[in-house]
């Protein structure tokens, strides 16, 4: 057996239309999954049951079943609800955007109550609102602690993405599908798109080493 | 336009889903028991002193942890049985994969469980003549399983989760008999939502059991999970 990534190599603009579509997916999932989970987060912190019951509901079954039912639900059951169709980006972008706001919801709660009590009446002496203190005060101070978790969770988005190729979104792995089933050379195109991944999210992780390191540090 | 659910046709299928299901524990459960075995072998060799041993066995969890798992599985199912000239099986593919990039997690939860023994009980166990393995058998791992527990169980439902991936290269798992039950009857819709309901009863049900460990073993002070 005769290692040859010239085939691979032929098709890089292949590839880099998947690197694009992964880094595509990627943005979107990472803003709405983390922006969504902040606002779950503070539902599942609220003590007003209309907020904290519907919040548990949602963390508890997204988190509870594999993202890939909820992708090609979202793609194959969902449309027949709706009058109109639901595109792979779309659908793989719900099931992941969801499955991380469930996920990142409960960081940003945990780091939300981490933060000492002193802090809220600091911020109440002072005559901030509720609003107020948790925009200035305690989210600033929770994030600091959240951030090495929030790291994570953008490394396994940057991970699931590739669950996308289930419903033929154009990434990176369905492009590695494409390149191995043109030139039979699986080998290659597989070990290439790995290869791309580990490029790609490497530093990713060194980083939130880095971030873990330092938090343990300060505190 | 109102939608009429029907989950009859689904319910007709009803011993697809039930073997679909029992092929996910089978691939769950494969991969769970060589994925601890190996975790452990792993972690030891990363913790060894001599770095021919630790510095592969830390390549290893680093290139299993930092790849996705599906991209892993295309590589063993498409890739691997053309470079060692054997055939592989959906579910060989998918015991392989799964083993590997479980075991890269586990061997970091049993490192850290290991580390987190103090030093005094490596001492202690020294000043009654044990050697190192004898140490590490009879004393450290004994209590460091028991502070894994809860973040070995919260592995093992991640998991559960993960093997929804065979479907993509045609194991008959529950994933992949909603596939073939929701084409056969036109009924996607009930289809997946049930298949969505069964998967989350199960790993709802394991991560209660997993809840209740944790919050006994915190009780006892026995935890790595705060």
């Amino acid at each position: 057996m005769r290692w040859d990534f010239a085939s691979v190599f032929d098709n890089t603009d292949a590839l880099l239309v998947g690197a694009a579509g992964t880094l595509r997916i990627f943005a979107i999932c990472l803003v709405l999954g983390l922006s969504l989970g902040l606002l779950v987060g503070l539902g599942r912190y609220s003590r007003n049951r209309w907020l904290h019951i519907p919040a548990t509901v949602f963390v508890e079954f997204f988190r509870n079943t594999p993202v890939l039912v909820q992708i090609l639900w979202f793609y194959f059951a969902l449309p027949i609800l709706l009058p109109f169709q639901i595109s792979p980006l779309v659908a793989a972008s719900l099931g992941i955007s969801l499955n991380s706001a469930a996920f990142s919801a409960e960081i940003y709660r945990g780091g939300i109550q981490s933060i000492e009590t002193g802090q809220w009446d600091g911020a109440r002496a002072l005559g901030m609102r509720w609003g107020q203190a948790m925009r200035r005060i305690i989210l600033p101070q929770a994030l600091k602690r959240m951030l090495p978790a929030l790291t994570n969770r953008a490394i396994e988005i940057f991970k699931m993405s590739t669950l996308a190729s289930a419903v033929a979104y154009v990434e990176l792995l369905q492009q590695g599908k494409l390149i191995a089933s043109l030139n039979y050379n699986p080998i290659e195109a597989y070990t290439a798109v790995a290869v791309i991944f580990f490029v790609f999210l490497w530093p990713l992780v060194q980083f939130s080493y880095f971030l873990e390191r330092r938090l343990r540090r300060d505190e | 336009m109102a939608y009429q659910w029907d989950f009859s046709p689904v319910l007709a299928n009803a011993p697809l889903l039930a073997e679909g299901l029992l092929n996910t524990l089978k691939i769950t459960g494969t991969a769970l028991v060589f994925g601890v075995v190996l975790g452990l072998g792993l972690a030891l060799l990363r913790l060894s002193p001599r770095r021919f041993l630790s510095w592969p066995a830390g390549f290893v969890i680093e290139v299993f942890r930092t790849t996705p798992p599906l991209v892993q599985l295309f590589w063993f199912f498409f890739a691997l049985p053309i470079l060692v000239g054997i055939e592989m099986t959906p579910f060989v593919a998918g015991a392989v994969t799964f083993s590997i990039q479980s075991a890269s997690f586990f061997a970091e939860v049993f490192r850290a469980g290991i580390q987190s023994i103090e030093r005094g009980q490596w001492d202690g166990a020294r000043a009654i003549g044990m050697r190192h393995d004898q140490a590490m058998r009879r004393i450290i791992l004994p209590q460091a399983v028991k502070r894994m527990i809860p973040a070995f169980m919260e592995r093992a439902i991640e998991l559960m989760k993960t093997t929804t991936l065979i479907a993509t290269i045609s194991y008959a798992d529950l994933l992949f008999a909603a596939n073939e039950v929701s084409q056969k009857t036109f009924r996607p819709l009930e289809t997946y939502t049930v298949v969505a309901l069964i998967y989350f009863v199960v790993i709802f049900l394991a991560s209660q059991v997993a809840r209740l460990v944790e919050l006994r073993l915190a009780r006892s002070g026995e935890s790595t999970v705060h």
